[in-house]
């Protein structure tokens, strides 16, 4: 099968005063057999298209987040007689792996390391998404992006990044929705960006807005109010307190179970709103129950330690209560204060 | 004769060299870009060093501005070599300044870095995490899988308005709970494709015994060795009689292993090219344009290759395989 190959120099016997005699009148004609070299060439040239047309990359495209992980989306064209295929991915350290063959069928895949294989089944187009945290690393305020590609790339930035080094030339540069977007080509490449100091450097920045401020208007903002507003109050709770306690103890009890049972009477009862939300779920119910028996208000922390849910899952029943119109909810000393609403509202 | 074999020789030397070139070669789309990228680094480099910069980061910076100068220079007489040279000069030069900057402010922004930490936001994560959703939720369409994300969409919601209310210990919370909802949705997902791909893969391995047979019996006129023909007849059995994915990949894998052995592959690329110009026409005869004419023709073309390669006439079913290429590509590009 495997012939062995016989240099052609040993064919030739050594001169017997040993010295090798080497004929440089038509080498060529002895070392190339001219029409064979061309019928191989030709060969291996027909042979060029076919071979590169399996297992080709069609698109690669990475996105880069604030945080120093990318995505990557990466769709091959590979040999569809292949009942397997194994794929580089660039550094082991994957998240949210997805492969789909060409239909967009979820594809059955094994993740090694850096290799993942992946069941094709005949799909003669595949196309894997994953999340990667092995390309970008960071010195100071300096992120420094590599990458070896094995083809063309493009490349997204993130929000408010400035390139300030490259070892790689982009073949086109666009802007989507204010990010840079490279076009670079495959081979080894660097890029190093620090992200801009007039916005921070997160992408969708919290909608909060800072306290804007006119020059040409005098400040009066929230705690200007509550320095004020505050004594005042204080110095009118205190003159109110000061008439009340001359008033009889027994009519000062009066008072207080009269507010108290306005308070509850204020709020709308428990039956009606299951009447008129037949759709609340049970467990909701239940929170409703107990703000109504807890005089229509509860802390947010009360519920929680009531029900022992965890945190997140009762900001998401308050929330969803609040959309149904059922509760509203106010800050108390940083806190979140549940309230019964007086009447039913529309729903969100 | 030697001289036409000579010439033919340096022709096909030459054609190989330059194709394999193309790849490499670089297209500056918009050579205008380099100035761009250029510029926004030298200003923002600009706008870091200070009176308090050491002087070689002064004179670095001096260096580079001379490179983006000189860029602009050679790019408006086109001199594209000169301009990538200065380009990659200048950003050499820029990202030497970041790091010296960046050394200098290490001590604070570590400090940042820490007071950061205690309170992340999240941002990122959920906007990996909603892209996952979506592929998911796109899979989930495809494989008409009834999966309720609606839990799923709440919380992602409600993780969006924790982060734009800075509520970021909260909003990391969510985020647990959304990956604890993306792993039950997952595994529901990969059941309901792990249906679908039982059935891909028996077609998958419906189509291969067929090549299989093609194989051996092409195989049997030549007068291979009987037992070989025996090893892939004894393959054939045990792929027909696998029926589960895992089990289809081991017995094929078993198959392109005699094959290799016993030199038995010539037939596997061509018909791996005849299954990808099948989707190729499947794919054009679905699109709106194309002469139903042509298509028959390349039809006709395909089922002869079909027959030559049956017969084992590898050479004239690859000729016509580049034809059919051809006449596939002239269909496509008239679209």
């Amino acid at each position: 099968m495997n012939p062995e190959i016989v240099p052609i120099h040993r064919k030739e016997s050594l001169r017997e005063d040993g010295m090798l005699f080497v004929r440089t009148e038509g080498i060529l004609e002895t070392m190339v057999n001219a029409p064979l070299v061309i019928a191989g060439l030709m060969v291996i040239a027909l042979t060029i298209p076919i071979q590169t047309s399996f297992s080709s990359t069609r698109t690669l495209d990475l996105t880069l987040y604030s945080d120093g992980s990318a995505h990557i989306t990466y769709q091959l064209d590979i040999d569809p007689l292949e009942p397997d295929f194994e794929v580089n991915l660039f550094g082991p350290s994957v998240d949210n792996f997805v492969a789909v063959g060409e239909n967009g069928f979820l594809l059955s895949s094994e993740i090694t390391d850096d290799k993942v294989t992946i069941d094709t089944f005949g799909s003669s187009t595949i196309t894997i998404d994953y999340d990667i945290h092995d390309l970008i690393s960071k010195e100071g305020r300096v992120w420094t992006f590599s990458l070896n590609s094995p083809t063309d790339y493009s490349l997204l930035m993130p929000p408010n990044s400035i390139i300030v080094g490259m070892d790689a030339l982009p073949s086109n540069m666009d802007l989507v929705n204010d990010q840079t977007k490279l076009e670079l080509g495959s081979g080894l490449s660097e890029i190093n960006y620090i992200f801009g100091t007039v916005t921070p450097p997160v992408t969708n920045p919290p909608v909060t807005n800072p306290p804007i401020t006119n020059p040409d208007q005098p400040t009066f903002d929230a705690s200007t109010f509550a320095l004020i507003g505050i004594p005042v109050a204080a110095a009118a709770a205190g003159a109110i307190i000061a008439i009340k306690k001359k008033q009889t103890k027994s009519s000062t009890l009066q008072t207080a179970t009269v507010s108290e049972t306005k308070t509850d009477s204020d709020a709308i009862d428990t039956e009606t709103i299951f009447n008129l939300r037949p759709e609340i779920r049970e467990d909701d119910k239940e929170i409703i129950k107990f703000i109504s028996e807890n005089g229509g208000q509860a802390l947010e922390s009360e519920l929680r330690k009531k029900f022992l849910q965890p945190r997140t899952t009762m900001w998401r029943a308050v929330k969803r209560l609040e959309r149904q119109g059922i509760i509203e909810i106010t800050k108390k000393d940083l806190q979140n204060l549940v309230k019964l609403k007086k009447e039913l509202e529309e729903e969100e | 004769m030697k001289t036409i074999a000579t010439f033919g020789l340096l022709i096909l030397v030459a054609s190989m060299a330059l194709g394999g070139m193309t790849s490499s070669v670089y297209a500056q789309d918009d050579p205008e870009i380099l100035i761009k990228i250029a510029k926004g680094a030298e200003k923002q480099i600009h706008d870091q060093i200070t009176s308090d910069s050491s002087d070689k980061v002064k004179r670095l910076f001096e260096e580079g501005k001379d490179h983006v100068d000189a860029l602009e220079k050679a790019l408006r007489s086109d001199n594209m070599e000169s301009a990538r040279e200065h380009f990659l000069s200048a950003m050499k030069i820029f990202k030497e300044i970041s790091r010296h900057l960046a050394v200098s402010d290490a001590a604070p922004q570590a400090e940042t870095a820490t007071m950061s930490t205690a309170v992340k936001d999240p941002t990122n994560d959920l906007q990996r995490l909603q892209k996952y959703v979506n592929s998911l939720k796109t899979i989930a369409k495809k494989h008409d899988a009834s999966i309720d994300f609606s839990e799923l969409d709440e919380l992602f919601t409600d993780a969006r308005k924790q982060i734009s209310d800075h509520q970021f210990e909260l909003a990391l919370e969510t985020l647990r709970e959304i990956k604890g909802e993306i792993v039950k949705i997952n595994k529901e997902l990969r059941e309901e494709s792990s249906k679908q791909e039982t059935q891909r893969a028996k077609d998958y391995a419906q189509k291969y015994l067929e090549q299989l047979d093609r194989l051996i019996e092409h195989a049997k006129k030549q007068g291979v060795d009987a037992e070989i023909i025996e090893k892939l007849e004894k393959a054939r059995e045990n792929l027909s009689s696998a029926d589960n994915p895992k089990e289809i990949v081991k017995e094929i894998r078993k198959i392109m292993s005699i094959k290799d052995q016993f030199e038995l592959t010539k037939s596997d690329r061509l018909e791996s090219r005849i299954l990808q110009v099948e989707k190729t026409l499947l794919r054009l005869s679905q699109a709106d344009g194309v002469d139903p004419k042509d298509l028959e023709d390349t039809r006709e073309t395909l089922a002869s290759i079909k027959r030559h390669l049956s017969e084992g006439e590898f050479d004239t079913a690859n000729e016509l395989l580049r034809d059919l290429a051809r006449q596939l590509q002239e269909i496509k590009n008239s679209l």
